[in-house]
C-alpha cells in the first residue's frame, strides 16, 4: 500500500501526456502496414536524375512487383515511394545495393555517403555493380522465383562468409575503408545481368570512387590469390587444357629500399583436377616442364594485370601500404599515385602442383 | 514522514570502490568519442604518456588521503582554508561540476539522439535520464557509491566486444604506421589535452573522501583504476584505428558506437542499441554523483551543512540542474560539430581541475603543517 500512492501518480501522468497526443514516439512499425526494403537498384536516368528500383513487398505472401521512380535524390526515392505505395517502406533491413555500371563510372561517393550515414542502414550492406539491365531480369524471373532478392541475398553472404575465392564480395564498410586510405582503392563484384541470368563477371577497379575498369576472367582470379582471398576452388586454365583445384596462395610482396621496385613472390599451392591436353603428365620431367608453362603464363597474366592497374592509377592491391614504416614519414596520396605509377614490379610464382595420379620417372 | 538524509554515514567504504569511481569517472562519455579526436597512430604512446602524468597526479593526491585532514570533510577544509576561503573556493568548484552534468548529458541523449531515437525531441531523452539520476541520488550518498558496481559490471565489458577487430581480417599493421609523430601542429597539442582532461575525474574523490575507511592505503586503488582506464583507452582507441584506418577515422562521428554497428549477432541486429543503452547506467551513476555533490556544495556556500537535507532543498537543486541543461539545449547547443564550444569548456575545464586540485590540497597541508610547527 506504502507505494501505490506514487505509482498512481506516475500512471496518470505519463497517461495525461501520451494521450493528449505529446507521445515522443513518431515512428509507426506496424508489421501489417510496413515494407522492409531488402534491396535497392540503381540505375542512371535521363537528365542526371536516378531511377531507382525495388522488389515489393519481402517477405509476405502477397503477389510481388517491382517498384521504380524516377528521383533526383536516393533519400527522396524512399519518401516518393511512399506516397505511390499502400505499404510504408522501412529501410532497416536494406541488405544489398546495385549500382549499374555507366552510374559508377561517373562516382559513387554520395551514393555511399547517404547510405553510410544513416543510422538504420547496417554497414554489412554488399555493394554490388552491375552490367545490364537489372531491373529487366527482376521482372522477368518475379514471376517464376517470388523470393529471388532473398536468394540473391544469400548468395553474396555464401561467397562472403568463409572466403571461398570464387567471388570478391565487398560490404560497404569494406569499400568504405579502402576508398578513404590514401594507399589504397576499393574494388567491388560486378554481376552481369541478362534476361534470364545474373552472372558473376569479375571485380570492378576503382580509382577513388570512380569506376574505372573490370578484371574478368583470368585477372579475377589472380585477383583472389593476390589479393582478396588466397584461395580459389578451380582455377581453369583453358590454353593448357587444365583445371587446378584447392589452390592456396601465399604472397610475398617487398619493396626495395627507395620504393622504386616492387617484387611479389607467389607461392602456390594445388592439384591437378582435370586435363584434357596431349602431354604426358604422368611423367616428372614433362609435370616439370608444365609447372614451368603455368608460372610463366600466370606470371605474365599478373604483370599484365599490374601494368593495367598502373595506368588506371589504382592500387587495389594496397601496394601503396609497403612504404610505411613504424618511425618514417609516410607519403602524401598524390606522392604515392607519382611512384606507383611508375614503379617497376617483378612477379615470380612458385607453383607446387600435386598429381591426383602417380608419376613416373 | 520519515527524515530525508542524502549525507549519513552508516558504514565505512571499501577502498576497491576508490577504484571502480576513479576508473568510471575517467572513461565516462569521452570513451565515445576519443578515437575521432586523437586520429594519429602515434597518439598511442600520447595515451600512455599521458596515463603516466596522471599517475603522478594521482601520487600528489594520495598524499591528501592518507593525511589526518581526509577523514573529517568538512571540518578539515575548514581548517585548511578558512571559512569565508572555502566557501569561496567550493562557489568556483561547482561551475565545473554544473559544466559536467551539462556536457555530459547533453553529448550522451546527443548520441542517443542520432542513432536510437532520432525524431524525438531532445528534452524528452534529457528527461528520462535526469529522473532516473535523480530518483538514484534522493537514495543518499552512501547507496550511490555503492551503485558504482552496477555501473561498472553493465559497462567494462562492452570494451571487450572491441577485441574481434585486432584480428584479421580488419586489422593489418599497416594501419598503426607511424608509430612516432613525425610532424607536430596545434592539432596535437589539443588532442594530448583532450587526453588529459579524459583522465580527469578522480579530484571529485574529494567529495566523498570522509566515507572511506581510515588508515587504508587508497593509492593502490587509485593505481589500479588508473590503469584499467589506460588500458580501456588504449584497446578502443587501438580497434578504432585497426577497424577505420587514421584518414577515415578522422572523418566519423561516435566511432565507437559505429564499430558496435558492425557487430553481429544471430539474434539481435542492432547491438549498438543495446550497447548504448547500457552505458546508461555508467551515466546516471556519474550524473547522481555529480548531482548530490552540487547538492553538497550548494549546501556549503549557503552555510547549511549542519543543518538536514531537505526534500525541498534537494528537488531545487535538481530543477535547477534541469532547467540549465534546458536553456543550454534550447539556445547554445550546436549539434554535431567536432569543436563544439561547450565540449572544448568542458575539456578545459576539467582538464584545470584535475590538475589543481591535488596540488591545491597538498599546498595548503604543507602551509597548514607548517604554521602548526
Amino acid at each position: 500500500m506504502k507505494h501505490l500512492k506514487p505509482v498512481l501518480l506516475i500512471v496518470i501522468l505519463s497517461s495525461n501526456i501520451f494521450f493528449t497526443g505529446c507521445s515522443p514516439f513518431v515512428d509507426n512499425n506496424e508489421i501489417e502496414e510496413i515494407a522492409p526494403v531488402t534491396f535497392w537498384s540503381i540505375n542512371p536516368g535521363a537528365g542526371g536524375k536516378l531511377e531507382i528500383s525495388t522488389l515489393g513487398p519481402p517477405l509476405v505472401k502477397e503477389h510481388k512487383r517491382l517498384l521504380s521512380l524516377k528521383v533526383d535524390l536516393l533519400k527522396q526515392g524512399g519518401k516518393d515511394f511512399n506516397l505511390k505505395y499502400y505499404r510504408e517502406l522501412k529501410s532497416g533491413q536494406l541488405r544489398m545495393v546495385l549500382i549499374n555500371e555507366e552510374l559508377a563510372k561517373k562516382g559513387i561517393m554520395p551514393i555511399i555517403n547517404t547510405l553510410l550515414t544513416d543510422p538504420d542502414i547496417s554497414q554489412r550492406l554488399y555493394l554490388v555493380i552491375v552490367k545490364g539491365n537489372f531491373d529487366e531480369y527482376i521482372k522477368n524471373q518475379v514471376k517464376s522465383q517470388p523470393n529471388l532478392d532473398y536468394f540473391l541475398y544469400r548468395m553474396l553472404r555464401h561467397y562472403e562468409k568463409k572466403k571461398q575465392g570464387e567471388m570478391s564480395i565487398i560490404n560497404l564498410h569494406q569499400f568504405k575503408k579502402l576508398l578513404y586510405s590514401p594507399f589504397s582503392d576499393p574494388i567491388l563484384p560486378v554481376f552481369k545481368a541478362q534476361q534470364t541470368n545474373f552472372i558473376y563477371h569479375g571485380t570492378a577497379i576503382f580509382k577513388d570512387d570512380y569506376l574505372k575498369g573490370i578484371a574478368h576472367g583470368v585477372d579475377d582470379q589472380i585477383f583472389q590469390l593476390v589479393n582478396n582471398d588466397y584461395y580459389l576452388k578451380f582455377l581453369p586454365i583453358p590454353k593448357y587444357s587444365v583445371v587446378l583445384g584447392n589452390i592456396r596462395s601465399k604472397v610475398h610482396k617487398k619493396m626495395n629500399e627507395n620504393d622504386s621496385k616492387l617484387s611479389i613472390r607467389i607461392d602456390v599451392n594445388g592439384r591437378i583436377e582435370e586435363y584434357r591436353g596431349a602431354k604426358d603428365i604422368q611423367n616428372s620431367i614433362e609435370l616439370e616442364k608444365f609447372n614451368k608453362e603455368i608460372e610463366t603464363y600466370l606470371e605474365k597474366q599478373t604483370l599484365d594485370l599490374f601494368k593495367n592497374l598502373q595506368q588506371l592509377q589504382a592500387d587495389p592491391f594496397k601496394i601503396g601500404t609497403l612504404t610505411l614504416g613504424p618511425i618514417s614519414k609516410p607519403m602524401s596520396e598524390k606522392e604515392w599515385l607519382k611512384h606507383w605509377k611508375t614503379l617497376k614490379v617483378n612477379v615470380d610464382y612458385n607453383i607446387k602442383i600435386h598429381p591426383l595420379t602417380s608419376v613416373h620417372e | 514522514m520519515a527524515p530525508f538524509s542524502l549525507f549519513n554515514k552508516t558504514s565505512d567504504i571499501n577502498g576497491f570502490y576508490a577504484m571502480l569511481i576513479v576508473n568510471r569517472l575517467q572513461i565516462l562519455y569521452f570513451i565515445l568519442i576519443l578515437p575521432m579526436y586523437l586520429v594519429h597512430p602515434y597518439m598511442i604512446l600520447g595515451i600512455v604518456i599521458i596515463g603516466i602524468f596522471s599517475q603522478i597526479n594521482l601520487i600528489l593526491f594520495s598524499k591528501w588521503f592518507t593525511s589526518n585532514f581526509s577523514g573529517q570533510g568538512y571540518s578539515a577544509f575548514v581548517q585548511l582554508f578558512g571559512e569565508r576561503k572555502f566557501r569561496f573556493f567550493v562557489l568556483f568548484g561547482l561551475i565545473p561540476m554544473l559544466l559536467k552534468i551539462i556536457v555530459l548529458t547533453l553529448n550522451y541523449v546527443e548520441a542517443i539522439h542520432q542513432f536510437i531515437f532520432p525524431s524525438m525531441n531532445m528534452l524528452w531523452l534529457v528527461l528520462a535520464i535526469l529522473l532516473i539520476s535523480f530518483y538514484v541520488s534522493s537514495k543518499g550518498m552512501e547507496n550511490t557509491i555503492h551503485f558504482v558496481v552496477i555501473a561498472f559490471l553493465f559497462s567494462f565489458w562492452v570494451i571487450l566486444c572491441f577485441i574481434p577487430f585486432f584480428f584479421p581480417p580488419f586489422a593489418s599493421l599497416s594501419d598503426l604506421y607511424p608509430l612516432i609523430p613525425t610532424s607536430w601542429s596545434m592539432n596535437s597539442w589539443k588532442s594530448l589535452l583532450f587526453l588529459w582532461s579524459s583522465f580527469s575525474g578522480p579530484e571529485y574523490l574529494i567529495c566523498i573522501s570522509p566515507w572511506f575507511k581510515r588508515g587504508q592505503t587508497i593509492f593502490k586503488y587509485l593505481t589500479y583504476g588508473n590503469l584499467v582506464s589506460v588500458v580501456e583507452f588504449l584497446i578502443s582507441f587501438i580497434s578504432s584505428l585497426l577497424f577505420f584506418g587514421s584518414n577515415y577515422l578522422s572523418k566519423t562521428n561516435y566511432p565507437i558506437v559505429t564499430m558496435a554497428r558492425y557487430l553481429q549477432s544471430p539474434i539481435i541486429e542492432r547491438i549498438d542499441m543495446i550497447l548504448l543503452s547500457l552505458h546508461m547506467f555508467h551515466f546516471v551513476f556519474i550524473i547522481s554523483f555529480l548531482i548530490l555533490s552540487f547538492y553538497g556544495g550548494i549546501r556549503i556556500v549557503f552555510k547549511r551543512v549542519h543543518k538536514q537535507t531537505t526534500r525541498i532543498g534537494f528537488l531545487a537543486c535538481c530543477a535547477v540542474i534541469f532547467t540549465s541543461i534546458a536553456v543550454v539545449n534550447q539556445w547554445f547547443w550546436e549539434p554535431g560539430i567536432k569543436d563544439n564550444l561547450w565540449l572544448s569548456l568542458e575539456i578545459w575545464s576539467s582538464s584545470v581541475t584535475f590538475l589543481l586540485v591535488p596540488a591545491l590540497l597538498l599546498a595548503a597541508i604543507k602551509l597548514k603543517g607548517r604554521s602548526l610547527e
